[in-house]
């Protein structure tokens, strides 16, 4: 369980650095591939809720370290409405809640049903981002949901869901490696079909 | 709940209260070390796409070489390509040459960098370049472009920095419209993903007598931009009760931004 979670760990920062060299589709609305937060959905959903929580706090906090813009400058006299920026920290509550929502169908996945994890992929994905979008225009007001920022939700969302399955097939290599048993009641199913044949 | 389950969660949400009231300097400092972690990367990255691109344009020249040794179609399809290549090769290099002459144009020592990363995020207009500290970089230099205003430096890192582009909401600056006493503060618009972008130009008078074409300038008000450049032209005016809105058009080509100069703060 040890080695596979600092295996988790490691493959959240190797997605980290590959998250760098993924280009904006900008064809796409501006959508991409968010690999990290890929690897974390999948990773939670093979984990318990500590390990899970302790992943969500690992990778949100890098990701806002990454993503956290800074103090907009100049003189308040002049910039009297500056543009509220979010604060950091804020994307280690979202992982938090995605990943309690990938927990909820752990059941299913340790049965083997992986199909299910793949489809909450994607709306968790969408989930992150539309509570994204909408805090952004909590903290700035106006409110703005134009059909561009829909599209590139929802195509991100569903190019992120679509290499789900590369993750949990990386996700299964690791596992066995280490003997982490993940899907333990599928395969305990499969075993007990086989002695009945 | 399990006791296990429920001391993770407190320490999940004791971690979290102390990443939310982290001060500003701390999370810069964070910043920073997080970019030295990752710098080693994105220049190596930066590097093999330099030299996958010349690798690229090396194959594509040898393609060429061996249709010289083709039929007279063959030859005349392969003086086309060279003409194309010509074009492509006059056209960098006048881009280079505006470069140049710009960089001689502006009246304040500039410094020049490259474009190495573009939109790194998922919701902020940002690009990263190849000059951090190292060159002297600093937070809120301002960054302009052959065409005229691109934005201000963001992060700075050791050797890269993000510079955060006025088609950002967060990116204020402080305009004069050209020939009018008219200044307003002009930023980008939330949720814009077209290839040309519109800025939004606000706080005008309401007596404001702007007409579509006319030119933006940045004022020198506020501490952040030097005064003159241009941000772009005026492409719609909106009168309101309180105050007229304006849509102004970038004069810098974003789609297109390759190499940008660093004015020294003002």
């Amino acid at each position: 369980m040890i080695r596979y979670s600092l295996s988790i760990l490691i493959l959240v920062l190797l997605a980290l650095i590959a998250q760098q060299f993924i280009p904006v589709l900008t064809g796409a609305y501006n959508s991409r591939l968010l690999l990290v937060t890929l690897v974390f959905l999948c990773a939670s959903v093979t984990v318990r809720p500590p390990v899970m929580l302790a992943l969500a706090f690992i990778c949100g906090f890098l990701w806002d370290a990454q993503n956290a813009l800074g103090p907009p400058g100049g003189d308040p006299d002049v910039y009297k409405y500056p543009a509220e920026s979010l604060r950091f920290g804020y994307s280690i509550i979202l992982y938090g809640l995605i990943g309690y929502l990938m927990q909820g169908i752990q059941p299913l996945f340790r049965e083997g049903k992986w199909q299910f994890s793949t489809f909450l992929v994607g709306v968790s994905i969408f989930i992150y981002l539309i509570s994204e979008y909408l805090i952004i225009n909590f903290v700035r007001g106006e409110f703005q949901f134009s059909r561009a920022t829909f599209f590139q939700i929802t195509f991100t969302s569903i190019l992120t869901m679509l290499f789900s399955p590369v993750v949990f097939w990386s996700l299964f290599q690791i596992a066995e490696r280490f003997g982490h048993e993940i899907r333990f009641e599928g395969l305990n199913k499969k075993r007990r079909r086989r002695v009945i044949a | 709940m399990r006791p296990l389950n429920l001391v993770a969660f407190l320490l999940f949400l004791g971690g979290t209260v102390w990443a939310l009231t982290r001060s500003e300097r701390t999370v810069r400092e964070i910043q920073r070390s997080y970019y030295s972690w990752l710098t080693p990367f994105l220049t190596t990255g930066s590097e093999l796409e330099t030299k996958a691109r010349a690798f690229l344009d090396e194959a594509e020249h040898s393609k060429k070489l061996e249709t010289e040794l083709e039929t007279i179609r063959t030859e005349y399809d392969r003086l086309k390509q060279v003409e194309a290549k010509f074009q492509e090769v006059e056209e960098e290099n006048a881009g280079l040459r505006r470069a140049l002459d710009f960089q001689k144009r502006i009246g304040f020592k500039a410094v020049a960098a490259r474009v190495i990363r573009r939109q790194p995020t998922t919701w902020w207009q940002t690009v990263d370049i190849d000059r951090g500290s190292e060159s002297g970089v600093a937070v809120h230099q301002p960054v302009v472009a052959d065409g005229g205003l691109v934005g201000k430096v963001d992060r700075v890192g050791d050797k890269l920095s993000s510079v955060i582009l006025i088609t950002d909401e967060a990116c204020k600056v402080s305009v004069q419209v050209e020939g009018t006493p008219e200044v307003g503060i002009l930023s980008g618009q939330r949720g814009q993903y077209e290839s040309e972008p519109l800025l939004r130009l606000r706080f005008l008078s309401t007596k404001a007598r702007i007409s579509p074409g006319t030119r933006v300038f940045t004022t020198g008000l506020g501490g952040l931009f030097p005064s003159n450049i241009l941000v772009g032209t005026v492409e719609s005016v909106v009168p309101g009760p309180l105050d007229t809105e304006a849509l102004v058009r970038p004069s810098v080509n974003f789609t297109d931004l390759s190499t940008v100069f660093l004015l020294p703060l003002p």
